[in-house]
């Protein structure tokens, strides 16, 4: 799995770098004053407000059994999404609570029978060679299930949200980014890592270029060359700077990933920095560890306004030449990533 | 009351904003917008999308309408729930917070209930069932760990020809059991605390403490018999059910016995703590007494033994724990008493060539 960068998605908490095309764009860049044409998203939530919802959801939700925490999630990411300002607008989230109850529901008997089948393969008997093939059919399965539902749930995700009315979508197809998230893994591992650079550059280019607003399409252009130096640089110096040479790629990776991110004729552009970045990381730590949990909608509110704080689109943001071209996506596939929530992993 | 607004018009066919005037007909709201064919929206169709927290822009939408929207303020809105007063339970009223907050006291306090619900029939009905349906081989394994676990922090005494008296009468009790499913193991520590406790799956454990309090084999015969009960009746697999968090419980439902092993120091911890139910405690007692008849033997040492340690404990509360953790009354010892009294069977001498004084000694090193 990729470094998860808290790119700021309306709608969600924390993403892996790739689902950060989303976070429409905002401006930036010192001296912009000079083109007009620069627009700054702006982030207005608070973490009172946000808190407040949480705990209404936490105690609806104990005292529904744990039906009304679809609809919860429904109520934060809308929140969220519509705390999201670009151009005077907001962001707006049309997801309902009974699709993803529904979505999980399609999904939930897999988990479980997966589940089952895990726990108790020794029931089914085979030999030892039965059994490492059962393992490493299960490893292989992952690999393939990661990517698959990481695009569903961004299909479901964009499909429900909109900006002006114009419903935002993604187009690719699922095969597709297994087969790279599958090529890439390994060529990742046979390279020592060294192609890691190179592979989530090629995974952000597949998901920025399928990403749509409307029928205006985002474009990448980066193929994660310079990204190399940056990755090398913090490679080596990791045990010198306990890791936190990280922060430089991560940041460099974030700034190469939106710079190279454009929408009709206007580009993103984003000032991150590794120092902004690593006490936007320290600060959420020390949330979490000194609220006991309850720093959550802190540390929601801290990392939204951290993604768009550093970003900007430059050039002309051609509202009247948007039109709208929506395309449906089923929650099942949200329903799928949220297996893997459920298991641990971050995908957003 | 003003009818005649500003906003802003989204046609749901392109990213343009519009400028539009909005008034609050008496059949619906018109929309006329700047560069753009005027519509009107009934009352009844419209929706409001966001504008449910302060400072948030305030979306309206026409049911089907694809994505049209108007964006008003929250003044708007107030004006629009006067107007079409039919359909104002659909547009966000501040005051209304209240009612939220109110239910969300009411599901605070429904959470609450239903926690307390949990904790005092959930869970201890689940430990029941579980406990009445896990397998015997399982309640061993778990026994077998959480002895281990106890005894390894303090002195085990397993010098094997010591022990030999009490193997003797471990047997002399259990014989009658008829298709023991258990197999019943006794471990002797070295402690001078005064009790005796049965893990799950036959394990039974007994402090070097109380040993020292028998006068006789067959007060001690007395003690094991009840514990021998606890077992049988599962009294304290059960408890460790209860007692302990539902990680157990899940392991246990998810078909995964490793999660025993991890639970075995934290049984282990409970375990000398437990406190036997009312019910469960007079079970083993009556169901041991009868025991004890069964194979012959002489069941007045039990009574006699409880009002012994009965009467000791004022002396040093914290050294006979055996009391807390076995709660009897005068009135149930004279129960027992009674019970014993009345038994029929030949009795028959317990270790006959053996000094009970030097035989209880199974902890003294060398001599």
């Amino acid at each position: 799995m990729s470094v998860s960068a808290d790119v700021y998605v309306p709608g969600e908490v924390t993403l892996p770098a790739e689902d950060g095309l989303f976070a429409l764009p905002p401006p930036l860049e010192p001296g912009a004053s000079a083109s007009p044409e620069t627009h700054r998203p702006t982030f207005h939530g608070e973490g009172g407000t946000l808190l407040g919802i949480q705990i209404v959801n936490v105690f609806l939700t104990f005292a529904t059994f744990g039906v009304y925490w679809f609809w919860g999630k429904v109520r934060v990411r809308s929140y969220l999404c519509s705390q999201t300002e670009l151009e005077g607008d907001r962001f707006a989230y049309h997801g309902t609570g009974k699709e993803l109850l529904l979505g999980w529901l399609k999904v939930a008997p897999m988990l479980f029978g997966g589940y089952f089948l895990l726990t108790h393969a020794k029931l089914l008997g085979g030999g030892r060679t039965w059994r490492f093939g059962a393992i490493g059919a299960s490893y292989a399965l992952f690999l393939v299930f990661v990517p698959f539902a990481q695009v569903q749930a961004l299909r479901y995700r964009l499909s429900r949200t909109s900006w002006r009315g114009i419903r935002f979508s993604f187009r690719g197809s699922p095969l597709a980014f297994v087969r790279l998230y599958v090529v890439g893994t390994l060529l990742d591992l046979l390279t020592l890592m060294l192609y890691s650079p190179i592979y989530a550059t090629r995974r952000q280019a597949f998901l920025t270029t399928n990403t749509w607003c409307g029928d205006r399409r985002f474009d990448f252009d980066g193929d994660g060359r310079e990204l190399i130096r940056s990755y090398l640089r913090s490679l080596a110096l990791t045990v010198p700077t306990l890791g936190l040479s990280w922060f430089f790629y991560l940041a460099a990776k974030q700034r190469y990933f939106w710079n190279h991110t454009t929408v009709g004729g206007a580009r993103f552009h984003s000032t991150l920095t590794a120092d902004a970045y690593l006490s936007l990381k320290l600060g959420n730590l020390v949330l979490r560890l000194f609220t006991l949990g309850f720093g959550w909608p802190w540390v929601t509110v801290r990392n939204a306004r951290f993604a768009v704080a550093y970003l900007s689109l430059v050039g002309a943001l051609d509202g009247a030449g948007i039109r709208q071209d929506a395309r449906d996506a089923s929650a099942t596939g949200e329903g799928l990533a949220g297996l893997l929530d459920g298991a641990g992993f971050d995908l957003g | 009351m003003r009818l005649d607004w500003d906003g802003w018009y989204l046609d749901g066919e392109t990213a343009a904003r519009r400028r539009a005037r909005l008034t609050l007909g008496p059949g619906g709201l018109e929309i006329a917008p700047a560069d753009a064919a005027t519509c009107a929206w009934p009352y009844a169709e419209i929706e409001q999308r966001q504008g449910h927290y302060a400072g948030e822009q305030v979306r309206l939408e026409r049911r089907g309408g694809a994505g049209a929207a108007v964006l008003v303020d929250h003044e708007f809105v107030a004006a629009l729930r006067r107007v079409a007063p039919a359909d104002a339970a659909r547009f966000h009223d501040p005051a209304v917070r209240s009612r939220r907050i109110a239910l969300t006291v009411l599901a605070a306090v429904a959470s609450l209930g239903m926690a307390a619900a949990g904790y005092v029939w959930v869970i201890p009905g689940f430990a029941a069932v579980a406990a009445d349906h896990v397998p015997v081989r399982w309640e061993e394994r778990l026994g077998a760990s959480v002895t281990q676990d106890y005894a390894s922090s303090r002195r085990e005494c397993a010098d094997p020809i010591r022990r030999q008296p009490l193997e003797e009468l471990l047997a002399a009790v259990t014989a009658p059991i008829e298709g023991a499913a258990y197999r019943f193991r006794l471990t002797v520590v070295d402690d001078k605390t005064v009790n005796a406790f049965a893990a799950p799956g036959g394990y039974i454990i007994v402090l070097r403490g109380l040993l020292d309090e028998t006068d006789t084999p067959e007060q001690l015969a007395g003690v094991l018999a009840h514990e021998v009960q606890h077992v049988l009746h599962r009294h304290t697999t059960r408890l460790l059910f209860e007692q302990t968090s539902t990680g157990l419980l899940m392991s246990l439902m998810a078909g995964d016995p490793g999660g025993t092993v991890a639970f075995a120091p934290q049984a282990a911890r409970v375990l000398g703590l437990l406190r036997y139910s009312r019910t469960h405690e007079e079970e083993a007692d009556v169901d041991g007494l009868r025991l004890l008849q069964t194979g012959g033997i002489d069941p007045r040492g039990m009574a006699e033994f409880f009002e012994k340690v009965q009467k000791r404990v004022g002396t040093e509360p914290s050294l006979f724990q055996y009391v807390s953790t076995h709660p009897k009354t005068a009135q149930r010892i004279e129960r027992l008493r009674e019970l014993a009294a009345g038994g029929t069977r030949a009795r028959r001498v317990l270790l006959p060539l053996v000094d009970w004084r030097r035989a209880r000694e199974v902890c003294t090193v060398g001599r």
